[in-house]
């Protein structure tokens, strides 16, 4: 069963504040326990499924800039930068 | 007990890791490198570069590594404001063996170093700090770098101590360079972490290590300081230190716990590229000769002396003239003037982009000596002018008077005018005929090493009579 | 000239001179003004749409060569890019968000001269099934306004239904499509996995979603998949099998084929009545058509909404980890915060529903639950990929309801997680094994519309279409009051 503090935790870890755990709280951990349905389920031997790519269908490695100035259209745009709260 | 987490960018490629922005970042001013792929604009997804993946499979291979039957990315998800899409892309062996290498080694000095896992990953942009320090100062950040093409080394903890580590990464670094997969010298285009512990206990990461040499330092204090706490019965911590530039010490980074939990999962964007033998094998077949197999081949082909040979193999700018250059009949002399009188002019890479000198210069001015035009201290005068100018050797040697003095008469002038200069010297070397050469290299200083050696020391011997 | 024509009457009335690309604009146009008091399909609107539709008459006067869609208005949902103009994912966190590329999928339109009618309304980065969750109030049910559309794609499907445009592009994570064309009795599909370009879609879940075309009709949606379909540089993950023209051959019918009833979705307490009932309804229709009809199970389906939100919100939280509100985002002066607690304070613009995924996605892969949750997911869908797969090597298509139950009031839902969540049960199945499903509007009981759902085979979108044409012409909707 997953507590209010590993909620909290894990809101952290999201950089998510949440003033209020309770208000999460119910909703997530009934979510997480309906979740446990897949102890069932027989899976035993099962591969991870994913897509494939043969190389020839990668990308050539050639150069083409984008061409509109990318920078002035971001914000927190300031001179030549983009501008970050300071770290810790 | 000592591990290494190298990161290495691929500079030789034209476009980054996921998009076509630049991979040399380096000439670009601030944020003008970026696009809205490498920036993570909401949409965007990574087309990941097919030269990367055969550059990267390269050097898995030079390291002697396992390559996957297939290939695939994870995303590590960590939130940092150089990294726009708050996750890297990146490679582990999560659902097996996925990541362009591992399980590989590599011999220094006897010693078996095991490369553990070689990944293909994003490298992160830029931040820079203005202000006072990084605590209080405003944050900048410079995309440009984001996105660029990044192999990351990871090795088993094989070393015993600082200065293996030090050759480890110097015989990486030339086969890097000799792979033409990256210019280590490049700043920031060669990084490297440490894990550090002592005597089975906790493991240490050492971090933001600003170059090779600080890195032996690092590792170095953080042995001490380890040794040092496990002596008076402290406990050492298993955590992450960064090394501290200014003050030469590690220190603690703030125990970050939330953040060790990079939450990783399938980079579902990227399909796992299919590693068919028909391309690793054509891949193979491009790799340039290795370092060792370069080594041995001018030894026993050429007869050039070990430490000579050495030296040529293992940098690629010098193999590469010599390549060039040599031929059946001349290679120990290409040799020997790279080694001995063209190593100093061009021993940085600001030097070797500006110098003009191509391997034809070498072979030239090889034939003069041989043919008795010009002598060795003269071509080494040469050498510089070349570099410098890039003139043909002809050119040079005519124009400043660089041919060799043979003529009896001429020499006999000078020497003789020495003898009158330095009758002491021609007294001792009476006595110690040995001593003769310093009467010799002042005949080559007056004669801007132009006399003729063999002429020079017989005439000398004849006129002191001994 | 009535608005509620089909694509293909359009493009016949522009080629026989009957209507102008201009005047069916400006008559859309008038009509949204009207409608969107009261539907709210739209989060904007083309500005420019009048004077683009005039540049297409101009072409068709001069006898220029005109692109296939003749200035035919198609909205496009707004978590899908348009260069220049805002795509919000109907967050806060991007309400003043400017994309600076067109998705692939809108170059291919605009190319063909669409006129791309504005961007419409989806629950928070199209996470959820009735639009209730858009940050900027939900969209309506034309069939009965105190309804809601279905979701996420419900302004999609409300603007089509509602006759405020003849196409429309969704997107589709696990019914986001056929969801809201089922509640608003009009056509969905959803391509198989790789089909269409997801070049400039906003990422909910990567690894399993896909734009899907939205209209009234079947031969509508063939028309738009037509244009939408096949490989893109850009995206990796298109495959790169040639596409068929969708729409030549789409009345051949269905005699012969079999098809099997998912057993899992067709039956049992979450059923609703009334679904049922329609769903006997075109089961008949089926057989009378000339196919063989036979039940088949694929027991993995009782995990696959547990599947379905484990994979989602892993996924998700790493999607959506980009808007930290630095490099674009909304205004919220960074002065007095270090660059932790300034995410975290701008990231709480994200609605409640994308808060809680993004908790249950910080949960299911971290160290600790990655195996308990994750793993088991991963390998549930794998599981799956080969019961269907094995399906349909006895079938040529799978039918179930759309959604289990009828279109339910605003609020009805709302706060109960695990009933919003178990309406997915019918369509989470097609985007977990990557096949193509579609919905087709089958019956309107009680003002409420009711849809059935066809699945095909990996890359059989023209045998889907045709099944659904099919099927279509055995029902007639009546005609909608607004």
């Amino acid at each position: 069963m997953v507590t209010k503090e590993e909620i909290q935790n894990i809101a952290k870890l999201m950089r998510i504040d949440i003033e209020n755990t309770d208000e999460y709280f119910e909703r997530v951990q009934k979510v997480l326990s309906y979740f446990d349905i897949l102890d069932k389920a027989d899976i035993e031997g099962e591969e991870i499924p994913v897509q494939e790519i043969s190389i020839e269908n990668l990308r050539e490695d050639q150069y083409a800039p984008f061409n509109d100035k990318l920078i002035q259209q971001l914000k927190n745009y300031k001179g030549i930068y983009i501008r970050a709260p300071k770290m810790n | 007990m000592i591990g290494l987490e190298i990161h290495c960018q691929l500079t030789k490629l034209e476009s980054k890791l996921f998009c076509t922005c630049k991979a040399n970042y380096r000439e670009f001013e601030p944020n003008t490198n970026i696009c809205p792929t490498c920036m993570g604009m909401p949409g965007t997804l990574p087309r990941l570069n097919k030269k990367a993946v055969e550059k990267a499979t390269m050097i898995a291979m030079a390291l002697n590594c396992h390559t996957p039957e297939r290939l695939g990315f994870f995303r590590k998800n960590y939130f940092y404001p150089d990294l726009p899409k708050n996750f890297q892309i990146t490679q582990l062996n999560m659902y097996g063996p996925t990541s362009i290498g591992d399980q590989g080694k590599v011999s220094v000095e006897g010693k078996e170093i095991r490369i553990r896992r070689i990944q293909l990953e994003e490298d992160p942009g830029r931040l820079i700090y203005e202000g006072a320090s990084e605590k209080t100062a405003i944050t900048l950040v410079d995309y440009n770098r984001a996105g660029t093409p990044l192999v990351e080394i990871v090795t088993e903890p094989d070393f015993d101590n600082p200065r293996q580590v030090r050759i480890f990464l110097n015989v990486l670094s030339d086969l890097l360079q000799n792979l033409d997969v990256s210019d280590p010298t490049l700043e920031g285009a060669m990084r490297a972490d440490a894990n550090v512990s002592v005597q089975d206990g906790p493991r240490v990461e050492v971090k933001n290590i600003g170059s090779f040499h600080d890195l032996e330092k690092a590792i170095h204090f953080e042995l001490t300081r380890q040794q040092s706490l496990k002596e008076r019965g402290i406990e050492i911590t298993q955590e992450t230190r960064h090394w501290d530039d200014k003050r030469k010490i590690t220190i603690s980074s703030r125990s970050k716990e939330e953040d060790e939990d990079y939450r990783y999962i399938l980079e579902g964007d990227i399909p796992w590229v299919i590693m068919d033998d028909h391309a690793i094998q054509s891949w193979k077949k491009k790799m340039p000769e290795s370092i060792s197999s370069k080594k041995e081949r001018y030894i026993t082909k050429y007869g050039i002396p070990l430490q000579v040979a050495d030296v040529l193999s293992s940098d690629k700018y010098y193999s590469d003239l010599f390549e060039q250059a040599h031929h059946e009949t001349n290679a120990k002399e290409i040799a020997n003037l790279i080694t001995t009188d063209l190593m100093g002019l061009v021993d940085t890479r600001e030097k070797r982009e500006q110098s003009k000198l191509i391997p034809k210069h070498l072979s030239d001015l090889v034939d003069m000596i041989n043919s008795g035009k010009v002598t060795r201290s003269s071509a080494k005068n040469a050498l510089v002018e070349i570099v410098k100018s890039g003139k043909s050797v002809a050119e040079i040697i005519s124009s400043t008077g660089m041919t060799k003095i043979s003529d009896s008469s001429e020499l006999g002038k000078i020497i003789d005018e020495i003898i009158s200069q330095e009758s002491a010297a021609v007294q001792q070397a009476k006595e110690n005929p040995q001593t003769i050469n310093y009467l010799v290299g002042k005949v080559m200083q007056k004669t801007k090493g132009k006399a003729d050696p063999a002429i020079t020391l017989k005439i000398l011997k004849e006129k002191i009579g001994i | 000239m009535s608005l509620a024509i089909s694509a293909i009457d359009y493009i016949n009335g522009i080629k026989n001179g009957s209507i102008t690309a201009e005047e069916f604009i400006a008559k859309t146009l008038d009509h949204i003004k009207k409608q969107e008091p009261k539907l709210h399909a739209f989060l904007s609107i083309n500005e420019d749409a009048i004077e683009q539709a005039r540049q297409i008459d101009k072409k068709i006067k001069s006898g220029q060569k005109v692109g296939a869609f003749y200035g035919m208005p198609i909205s496009i949902k707004d978590n899908i890019c348009i260069k220049g103009g805002k795509t919000t994912c109907a967050s806060k966190m991007l309400q003043n968000y400017t994309s600076p590329y067109d998705a692939t999928v809108v170059s291919n339109l605009k190319s063909q001269d669409a006129i791309l009618i504005g961007k419409t309304n989806l629950d928070e980065f199209a996470m959820g099934v009735a639009t209730e969750f858009s940050a900027f109030g939900p969209s309506r049910n034309p069939w009965n306004v105190d309804y809601v559309p279905g979701g996420s794609s419900g302004g999609s499907a409300v603007s089509v239904a509602g006759l405020e445009s003849i196409l429309s592009l969704g997107s589709d994570t696990g019914g986001s499509v056929r969801n809201p064309a089922s509640f608003c009795s009009i056509v969905g599909l959803k391509p198989t996995y790789g089909l269409v370009s997801r070049y400039g879609l906003i990422s909910y879940s990567n690894s399993i979603e896909q734009i899907g075309p939205m209209g009234r009709k079947v031969e509508d949606v063939a028309l738009l998949l037509n244009h939408i379909a096949g490989k893109d540089p850009y995206d990796p993950t298109t495959l790169t099998s040639p596409t068929p023209d969708y729409l030549s051959g789409i009345d051949v019918g269905i005699s012969g084929k079999k098809i099997g009833i998912i057993k899992e979705m067709s039956s049992g307490a979450g059923l609703d009545k009334t679904v049922e009932s329609v769903f006997r309804n075109a089961m008949s229709a089926f057989e009378k058509l000339g196919a063989k009809i036979e039940e088949v199970s694929l027991d993995m389906v009782q995990y696959t909404v547990a599947t379905y939100y484990v994979l989602t919100t892993a996924e998700a939280g790493s999607n959506l980890s980009r808007y930290d509100n630095l490099r674009y985002g909304y205004e919220l002066d960074s002065e007095g915060y270090e660059f932790k607690s300034y995410i975290s304070k701008a990231r709480r613009n994200f609605g409640p529903e994308v808060t809680r995924r993004m908790i249950l996605g910080g949960f299911v892969p971290s160290a600790g639950f990655a195996g308990k949750y994750l793993l088991k997911a991963l390998k549930v869908k794998n599981k799956l990929k080969k019961q269907i797969q094995s399906a349909f090597t006895k079938f040529d298509y799978l039918i179930s309801p759309t959604v289990p139950v009828l279109p339910f009031r605003f609020g009805e839902k709302i706060d109960d997680p695990l009933a919003m969540y178990l309406a997915d049960i019918n369509t989470v199945t097609a985007n977990l094994t990557g096949v193509p499903a579609i919905s087709i509007p089958y019956e309107i009981r009680n003002g409420l519309p009711v849809g059935v759902q066809i699945h095909a085979n990996i890359l059989q979108e023209k045998q889907l279409l045709q099944a659904g044409y099919a099927l279509q012409n055995t029902t007639e909707i009546p005609e909608i009051n607004l």
